[in-house]
């Protein structure tokens, strides 16, 4: 009886220092700077912190930023792991399996020395418009460098987000059953009818983590934005850190951060949506 | 009989142990920690870890130098710490820190550093008065602002002498010319200040370290107007890189033929082979560009105050400013000729007298925000 009580009550015990730790740390300065967001000058409930970031051009113009460039960074991943991801699930040569070993590889890297990396790489001079003129000096002429413009956030981020989005539709993959696809094959189905029928509408809930994470992390981040995007404008990232310590103005700053957080927020509840779905079964 | 002989030589064993443990235990507790923290460039941490405190502990067993690299999280929340440990008695955890506590309002404010005196730090008496820029900070090093350019693109006759000069150079050389960011590095910070000396009539002493918000009214727009006004002929249409490093970068792969560079950064990097040879260095004869005074701070409740006396105290002696001059090419906080006539001589070239100095402080936040909102964006300030 008594053994039966305790280890009902095992898990809750279990589960108390992680949820501690969530509320202290997470939750609750988070609760509180909003709140703090919402109070006016005078103590009373206000939105004039909101309607002062909405007023300013600049804040504005990195909240803009920061989505446009969200957003073209996740159609890059896409582009480029999703098919990447179909090769390394239907292929089972020795390339592939090299193809998988590269293709992790940013994951062991620090952000900050990929984001250096990088800019020795695609900056002028740097070692791809190099190895261009040695190929072609007329082509090397044209070469564009993406060092501090909007393009070098875009590419950091991709390269930054490739072995995590492709674990994920990987895995996604995986649940797809050969046998389904061997038996659409066997009554005919051409690949385009198996891919658009029965692979990209079962591989839709792995997209949709990928997509949820991926955003959360693009939308927040701050490394790669600094070292490698241009000086004006910035990302919402950026320009939280330069408010904060630079203009030494925290509640700006805090202003910025919730919204921020509001953001990824949302795309959060998208996430844990589709994850809970996938625990009840339901798609 | 064997076996007692054994247990005897057992038990000697152990008493060795004990006493070597024991000694050990002593010694320890004779050193005291002395926690330092600076985050200042890569040249500047490497240099405090891999030459000064070792100098220091060499000369003074007693201590332990703990050092931490506050680059990347930033010195606020060390200060923050500091602050809130003055509040509550604890310890806060640091005893020395490479930073102009002036930058740091609220800690000001709330009296938290200690203010350094010849009695507590005799070698202070050796700082030479262009140094004293503030009572709550041992100035132990001073560097400026020059221009780095590479005299194998540029022709010894179309060298700039003045800033007025410079900026007509720069129009004629489009992307040949680069700062970095007024905020992410000194190197841009101090010629954006430069251009603000420019258009105020070239008069160092107008800029007081009192705040007047009518300077800043006047000229600062003024200053963006004369920036933008090279903004398009910047580095690849006016990319602004994040910091003084990545500026050496593109000068050294040869991007740019002329840059805004501190004198330290720059001498070292001629010394190390990592910025080519034909790099040559120069000041404006007019005005040179603002350097300054970097100072080390001690909160007045460090645990171990006295350790952090010391530490300054030995930072300030002729031996150790040598190492200032000699590993990276700063200026000492001295006068030079405490330090030998060989190392006057080589430094020759960089020794100046009337470096001015930004009062910063309040100056700052605007100028930054100000660059920002129209240099960076290339929008009309009065629009």
């Amino acid at each position: 009886m008594v053994a039966r009580s305790t280890r009902s009550l095992l898990p809750y015990l279990l589960i108390t220092p992680p949820i501690i730790l969530v509320f202290g740390l997470i939750f609750f300065p988070a609760a509180q700077s909003f709140i703090r967001t919402l109070t006016g000058a005078d103590g009373g409930f206000s939105f004039e912190r909101y309607l002062e970031f909405m007023n300013d051009r600049s804040s504005v113009t990195s909240l803009i930023f920061t989505f446009q460039v969200t957003f073209f960074s996740l159609i890059g991943l896409f582009a480029i792991c999703y098919p990447l991801a179909l090769y390394l699930r239907f292929s089972n040569s020795r390339v592939a399996y090299w193809a998988q070993m590269v293709a992790l590889l940013p994951l062991f890297v620090p952000g900050i020395m990929s984001a250096y990396a990088l800019i020795r790489f695609f900056r002028g001079r740097g070692l791809l418009e190099t190895i261009i003129y040695q190929l072609s000096p007329v082509l090397a002429e044209t070469y564009y460098s993406p060092y501090v413009k909007p393009e070098g956030i875009i590419i950091g981020s991709i390269w930054e987000s490739i072995p995590f989005t492709v674990l994920v539709l990987l895995a996604g993959l995986r649940q797809v059953e050969s046998g389904l696809i061997e038996s659409a094959q066997d009554v005919g189905a051409s690949r385009w009818t198996i891919f658009f029928q029965i692979i990209l509408p079962l591989t839709r809930r792995a997209a949709l983590i990928a997509f949820c994470l991926n955003f959360i992390a693009i939308f927040g981040s701050y490394t790669i934005p600094y070292l490698l995007g241009p000086a004006a404008p910035q990302t919402l990232g950026v320009l939280m850190q330069r408010t904060y310590q630079e203009y030494a103005q925290p509640l700006q700053a805090e202003t910025q951060a919730v919204i921020t957080f509001a953001v990824c927020a949302l795309v959060g509840l998208l996430y844990v949506r589709t994850v809970s779905s996938q625990r009840t079964g339901r798609n | 009989m064997r076996s007692s002989k054994f247990v005897l030589r057992l038990a000697l064993l152990g008493v060795v142990v004990m006493l070597a443990l024991g000694i050990s235990v002593v010694s320890a507790q004779e050193t005291s920690i002395i926690n330092l923290y600076s985050s200042g460039d890569t040249n500047i941490t490497d240099w405090l870890q891999n030459i000064i405190i070792p100098a220091f502990e060499a000369e003074y067993p007693q201590y332990k130098v703990q050092f931490t690299n506050s680059r990347a999280a930033g010195d606020e929340p060390i200060i923050d710490r500091a602050l809130a440990a003055l509040q509550t008695g604890d310890d806060p955890q640091v005893e020395v820190m490479d930073i102009d506590p002036r930058g740091f309002g609220a800690s000001v404010e709330a009296g938290l550093w200690y203010e350094p005196t010849v009695e507590e730090i005799p070698n202070l008496a050796n700082v030479i008065e262009a140094a004293q820029v503030t009572p709550l900070a041992a100035s132990y090093r001073g560097s400026q602002v020059l221009i780095a350019y590479n005299s194998e693109v540029v022709a010894e006759e179309d060298v700039p002498t003045t800033f007025a000069e410079l900026i007509e150079w720069i129009k004629a050389n489009p992307g040949q010319f680069v700062y970095c960011r007024p905020d992410r590095g000194g190197s841009g910070g101090n010629f954006v200040r430069r251009a603000v000396y420019e258009v105020s009539g070239m008069d160092p002493a107008v800029w007081t370290p009192e705040f007047n918000q009518e300077l800043v009214d006047e000229f600062y727009p003024q200053a963006m107007a004369l920036l933008q006004e090279i903004h398009p002929f910047i580095y690849d249409d006016g990319a602004y890189p994040a910091g003084n490093n990545p500026v050496l970068e593109l000068f050294a792969s040869g991007e740019v033929s002329m840059i805004s560079a501190w004198s330290d950064q720059a001498i070292q990097g001629i010394d190390r082979g990592f910025l080519p040879e034909t790099t040559k260095l120069l000041q404006f004869t007019d005005l040179p560009m603002p350097g300054g005074y970097t100072m080390l701070a001690i909160p007045k409740n460090a645990a171990n105050l006295k350790g952090a006396q010391d530490f300054v105290n030995w930072f300030l002696s002729p031996e150790a400013q040598a190492l200032v001059v000699e590993v990276i090419g700063g200026f000492p906080a001295i006068a030079w000729d405490q330090l030998t006539p060989e190392l006057q001589e080589r430094f020759n070239s960089v020794i100046t007298e009337s470096v001015p100095t930004w009062p910063g402080g309040d100056y700052n936040p605007p100028l930054t925000e100000m660059w920002y909102e129209t240099v960076a964006t290339n929008i009309d300030p009065n629009s």
